[in-house]
């Protein structure tokens, strides 16, 4: 098949990878499925019982390597939920003209509530305190 | 049809749900929480329709996210795929009671 303009591609050295809404399937895809393990595991944690084994659980995980991971979570989450309100918008017809703008404003999206949970764990991180007394 | 469509209305109650729980867990009681904190905020019976509805969307979603992904690769035939949603729906009901069963110490009856 003969192309006329060339197609964007991502870099990565197959021949498949052919542009951002591959892409964007992908992570969506694999955050999925991370989200659905960190659900299963949540569940799981959160059901220790007892008020003191719970308390005792939220001491341990008050150390900076959980706190990352728990921002990382969060990332997941973020961009999970803010790619599926773009498909979400596609379905009803919203945007179907300009598909790469809508990717990117969901990705804005991202950036602005991640920059929300950044703060307040870097600023627990670093006093001990959270930012609302 | 009916799972497209769940799929999308959980995912909505997913992000109301997310917003309110993640804004009190991670933001406005970071560094504070305990059984103690979570019995004050549950004592609030709204709350803890959020975390109900909270747990029936998470698992409705995921599991049939995960339905989706399963069988693009696996579960591609019509009986397949017929035992997997089985296998899934009663994964989905344990969950939601042991979940449930989960927050009893702090919604039950004292």
């Amino acid at each position: 098949m003969l192309r006329r303009k060339p197609i964007e591609t991502a870099n990565v050295g197959s021949g498949l990878w052919k542009g951002l809404g591959m892409w964007a399937w992908l992570l969506f895809r694999i955050s999925g499925l991370l989200l659905v393990l960190y659900l299963i595991a949540h569940i799981i944690v959160i059901s220790t019982g007892q008020f003191h084994k719970l308390d005792a659980l939220m001491k341990d995980f008050d150390n900076p390597v959980l706190i990352l991971a728990d921002l990382a979570l969060v990332v997941a989450v973020l961009y999970h939920a803010l790619n599926g309100v773009r498909i979400i918008l596609m379905d009803f017809g919203v945007g179907i003209k300009r598909h790469k703008i809508m990717f990117w404003i969901a990705m804005a999206v991202v950036v602005a509530c991640f920059a929300v949970f950044g703060y307040v764990s870097f600023t627990y991180l670093i006093t001990g305190k959270g930012v609302v007394s | 049809m009916w799972a497209w469509l769940m799929q999308r209305v959980t995912a909505v109650l997913l992000i109301v749900c997310l917003a309110i729980h993640l804004t009190e867990t991670h933001i406005l009681n970071i560094g504070k929480l305990n059984s103690h904190n979570i019995l004050v905020r549950l004592a609030n019976r709204g709350m803890v329709a959020v975390d109900l509805i909270l747990l029936a969307a998470a698992i409705f979603h995921a599991l049939n996210g995960l339905r989706m992904v399963l069988m693009d690769y696996w579960f591609t035939s019509r009986s397949r795929a017929r035992m997997l949603c089985g296998v899934l729906w009663v994964a989905g009901i344990v969950l939601m009671v042991y979940g449930t069963w989960a927050l009893w110490p702090w919604i039950g009856p004292k």
